[in-house]
């Protein structure tokens, strides 16, 4: 339909595991023009001009976090790429780990020539363990074909979906409990071992060499007014063919879900995994985009017939499991959020159990120390405003 | 000095104070439980929660340096429900016989409850079970009347010097462990007392203060 590949271009035509062929289609020619033709203060001023910004669910100004980072003080900085994903349903980063590593290891060099960084680190989701031959193999490869300019190393995660979010992580490579920090200060000023740090996601990266080729108008030219390129989804549930797919930012939930997965009798679609947002059939027509919808890049379909509650017991039983237990809202409220949901399920929830479900969820998404406990309500606090007579229909009498 | 917003009021802060610095200074009252003057900060309670103009969500108090023209409100109809339901959600799993605690009327979580009228709980959550645990020679741990604050954990690294206490496991399930929580994890600890005495309830004791009376004004309890 109206797939657009621009961080996916090499996907597939490139063989990821044979430098050569990489560099036959124009590997490294972002890194060379970068540092023969610009400073690296003009590569953060054509960033910002781009107008990217974070594909890992927050959307931070991209251009604005490396020029922040490169502002701090200090000799020492570090740039980590973000590959946990964790999010449920995500798995396009593992897409592009599988197929393009080189364009990402050239993203992370010009990432570190631009803030001044020596060292960088690639942060790999435990479960992607059996990529390491493969990623560590591309990173030799280009380490001995170009002089990348800083070292990259690989850290393995060690299987906790709080370590993706970006201060567990640094927490975690640093060699303690993989726990969120409290913030500010924000990592552009103090970050991996507190020196100033640029995280990114990988999917942000990648747009990074295709913006030095082209020109930031030319990536400020696709999408829409807020959200600049393209995003790339990882499309499941009830749909005919699960995906990865790229589309221009601003493209119809539609699209995505009926023109290219092919689902049908849809009831709603979760945009964004465990923490993302619900859309209902009836707003379908909802733009991916910043100001419309669009989290991490998970696309989870749900058919008619699919039970609310049940989906939203699950859910919430994700997040109890994957809470660090640190603050209390989290530690205590994904607790009691699944009580309230195991009782609906059994249809013997008390009529102040949804009241309670409401301030428990507002208070998580208030109070929580991060961004795992702000969002873990999300889809239950969705669906009672879509789909409240579900839970309503649940209640005691 | 930047000027800021308390409450209405235009006070002046010096470069680098907290929220709750600030607040302390001008007499308003915000409550803290993982908060300690003499240990790091943790930001973990969500108790010193406050409202600060433009912020999505809350902040912590105890954390948050103040900024120039910082709009803070300590005392919002938000902050309040916030932290009420933040001690009942505590309150939900904690072991509940305060009538026979060793902490009586000295205890934080008590003083904040009383203080933010938390009344009869609206919430049941599981009350995990667990057996009272030594630390060395004089120290007793009831877990079940943890609010897993760490101020112990700190404590016993930041003061002792030891840092024989750490977090273990995770959600819901999570322990302020010794050594590798098992029976004779508690062999180094010397049972300096360093973490009783920092403990906001009844977690930790000394064997020798049980069965001691309890003196000062009885914790009236609201609700
Ligand atoms: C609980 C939680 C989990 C997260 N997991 C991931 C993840 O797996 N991958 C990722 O790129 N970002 C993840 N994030 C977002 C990161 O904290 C951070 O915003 C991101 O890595 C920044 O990169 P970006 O600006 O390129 O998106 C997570 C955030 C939270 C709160
Ligand atoms: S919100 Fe949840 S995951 Fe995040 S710090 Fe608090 S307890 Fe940990």
């Amino acid at each position: 339909m109206t797939e657009q590949r621009l961080v996916l271009q090499n996907c597939g035509r490139v063989d990821p595991a044979n430098i050569d062929s990489w560099l036959a289609a124009g590997g490294f020619a972002a890194l060379d023009r970068a540092r023969a033709e610009h400073t690296p203060e003009e590569v953060i001023a054509w960033l910002k001009a781009s107008g990217l910004r974070g594909r890992g669910g927050a959307g931070f100004p991209t251009g604005l976090k490396w020029e922040l980072t490169s502002k701090s003080a200090g000799p020492e900085r570090y740039v980590i790429c973000n590959a946990d994903e964790g999010e449920v349903g995500t798995f396009k980063d593992r897409y592009i780990l599988e197929r393009d590593p080189f364009t990402l290891i050239e993203a992370i060099a010009i990432a570190c020539y631009a803030i001044g960084a020596r060292r960088a680190f690639i942060y790999l989701r435990d479960e992607y363990r059996d990529l390491l031959p493969h990623l560590r193999n591309a990173i030799v490869a280009a380490h001995s074909s170009y002089p990348l300019g800083c070292e990259i190393q690989i850290r393995e995660a060690a299987g906790a979906y709080v370590c993706g979010e970006e201060s567990g992580l640094m927490e975690s490579i640093e060699g303690r409990r993989g726990e969120p920090r409290f913030r500010p200060p924000f990592p552009p000023s103090s970050g991996l071992w507190a020196k100033p740090t640029v995280i990114q996601n990988v999917e942000t990266l990648m747009n990074v060499p295709a913006i030095i080729r082209n020109g930031p108008e030319w990536f400020a030219g696709i999408g829409t007014a807020q959200s600049k390129g393209t995003k790339v989804f990882s499309v499941s549930g009830d749909v005919a063919q699960s995906c990865v797919c790229e589309v221009p930012m601003g493209t119809p939930l539609r699209e995505v879900v009926e023109g290219i997965a092919g689902a049908h009798d849809i009831k709603m679609v979760q945009v964004g995994g465990a923490s993302g947002r619900v859309v209902p059939s009836a707003r379908l027509d909802t733009p991916l985009a910043y100001e419309g919808v669009l989290g991490a890049g998970a696309i989870t379909v749900y058919g008619e017939g699919r039970d609310t509650i049940e989906i939203g017991l699950r859910t919430l039983e994700f997040f109890a499991e994957e809470c660090c237990g640190k603050c209390s809202p989290c530690r205590q409220g994904c607790e009691a959020l699944v009580g309230i949901l195991e009782r609906l399920a059994q249809s013997r929830a008390r009529a102040s159990d949804l009241s309670l479900l409401r301030d428990i969820a507002d208070n998580m998404m208030l109070a929580s120390l991060c961004g795992l406990g702000q969002a873990a309500p999300n889809f239950v606090v969705d669906t009672l405003q879509a789909f409240g007579d579900e839970y309503l229909a649940r209640v005691l009498a | 000095m930047p000027a800021v917003t308390l409450n209405g009021v235009q006070v002046e802060a010096s470069q680098g104070t907290t929220i709750l610095d600030l607040a302390r200074q001008h007499g308003v009252w915000i409550p803290t439980l993982c908060y300690h003057p003499e240990l790091s900060l943790n930001g973990s309670c969500r108790l010193c929660v406050v409202e600060v103009r433009g912020s999505r969500t809350l902040v912590g108090a105890c954390h948050t340096p103040v900024a120039p023209n910082m709009v803070i409100t300590t005392d919002s109809p938000a902050v309040l429900k916030s932290r009420r339901l933040t001690v009942e959600l505590l309150l939900a799993s904690h072991s509940g016989n305060c009538w026979s605690c060793d902490k009586a009327n000295l205890c934080e979580l008590r003083h904040i409850a009383v203080e933010l009228d938390v009344g009869p709980l609206p919430i049941t959550l599981r009350k995990p079970f667990r057996t009272l645990e030594a630390l060395g020679a004089h120290v007793v741990r009831d877990p079940t009347k943890c609010v897993l604050c760490r101020r112990c954990v700190r404590a016993c690294r930041e003061i002792k010097g030891a840092g024989l206490l750490a977090i273990a496991y995770r959600g819901f399930s999570c322990k302020v462990i010794i050594g590798q929580d098992d029976a004779d994890g508690d062999a180094a600890c010397e049972s300096c007392d360093v973490c009783v005495g920092v403990c906001p309830v009844g977690a930790l004791s000394k064997r020798a203060d049980r069965f001691v009376p309890k003196t000062g004004q009885p914790l009236v309890v609201a609700g």
